[in-house]
């Protein structure tokens, strides 16, 4: 095979993978795929008891009160670099505060684990005022 | 010990820092770092295995010296990765094998580079102690980056 023939062929490979890429929405960062599952939501809300705001990912942990005792919830949010660009701080969530989120759960049996969360206030209000609601569209880890 | 690490400042800043010139530049440097080492290597390695005959063997001399100081990149970043979650990814297998390939990697980088700066006949057919050189080193480096990619996964 000669090198323009190779090349022709690398590009067209390349453009191949890029329209893939484009029609799979999902594929922003690296995929949750095998930490949540995207076919599934679930909802909850409770005072907020601890955000840890860092990198690689952010933890937010909330406490949910269920007819079986308390829950506290994991909560899988971007970098702390990503979340200040969308106007959170590590002062954004004080333990106390009440929240709601629905998001994808996570696979690990028996465990309380979101990712890809809608986070709002209880009354449906966003974090931040102004802010947007949809922490990420995608996947975290 | 471990979690003194993760509490110096250093590690703090790498970790907690919502500027987009902490985290974020250290990894993409640590990826960078990764691309040149592994790149330079895998040229070594298929010079080795006999493709591109024209070039001669002792020219690929300053890819080694390319490849350590990207090594050294890599080792200082990948050194700020760590501490910035030391408790978490020292208790890792993956990680430890992932260090392991890259020391055996690294050994076999050494070997390569006798070989490559040694008297050569260059239009030979290579050797099969030169094709067992590449091969190792192009499976060590494709096992060292699995590894390390599923740090964040196991």
């Amino acid at each position: 095979m000669n090198v323009q023939r190779m090349l022709v062929s690398a590009t067209i490979a390349a453009a191949g993978a890029a329209v893939v890429l484009m029609a799979v929405p999902a594929l922003a960062h690296h995929s949750s795929a095998p930490f949540y599952d995207a076919t599934k939501r679930v909802e909850a809300q409770g005072p907020v008891t601890k955000f840890l705001f860092k990198n690689p990912h952010s933890f937010l942990y909330f406490e949910e009160a269920t007819a079986q005792g308390k829950v506290e919830w994991q909560v899988e949010l971007g970098a702390a670099a990503g979340l200040t660009r969308t106007g959170w701080t590590p002062e954004t969530l004080k333990p106390g505060t009440l929240i709601k989120v629905n998001g994808q759960p996570s696979r690990a049996e028996g465990s309380h684990g979101m990712c890809c969360a809608r986070i709002t206030r209880a009354d449906g209000s966003p974090i931040v005022a102004g802010g947007r609601v949809t922490e990420e569209e995608q996947p975290p880890k | 010990m471990l979690a003194w690490l993760e509490g110096t400042a250093l590690a703090t800043w790498t970790r907690e820092s919502p500027s987009i010139w902490a985290y974020p530049l250290v990894l993409t440097l640590h990826t960078v770092g990764l691309g040149i080492v592994v790149g330079a290597s895998a040229v070594i390695d298929l010079r080795l295995l006999g493709v591109a005959r024209r070039i001669s063997m002792p020219s690929l001399a300053p890819l080694f010296r390319i490849t350590l100081w990207a090594f050294v990149l890599n080792t200082l970043t990948g050194v700020l990765l760590f501490i910035a979650d030391a408790t978490h990814k020292a208790g890792q297998t993956v990680f430890y094998i992932k260090l392991g390939l890259i020391a055996l990697a690294l050994w076999n980088t050494v070997l390569a580079r006798r070989v490559v700066l040694g008297p050569t006949q260059n239009d030979a057919a290579p050797s099969s102690r030169h094709s067992r050189l590449a091969v190792v080193s192009l499976l060590l480096w494709f096992g060292a980056i699995t590894a390390g990619r599923l740090m964040a996964y196991l």
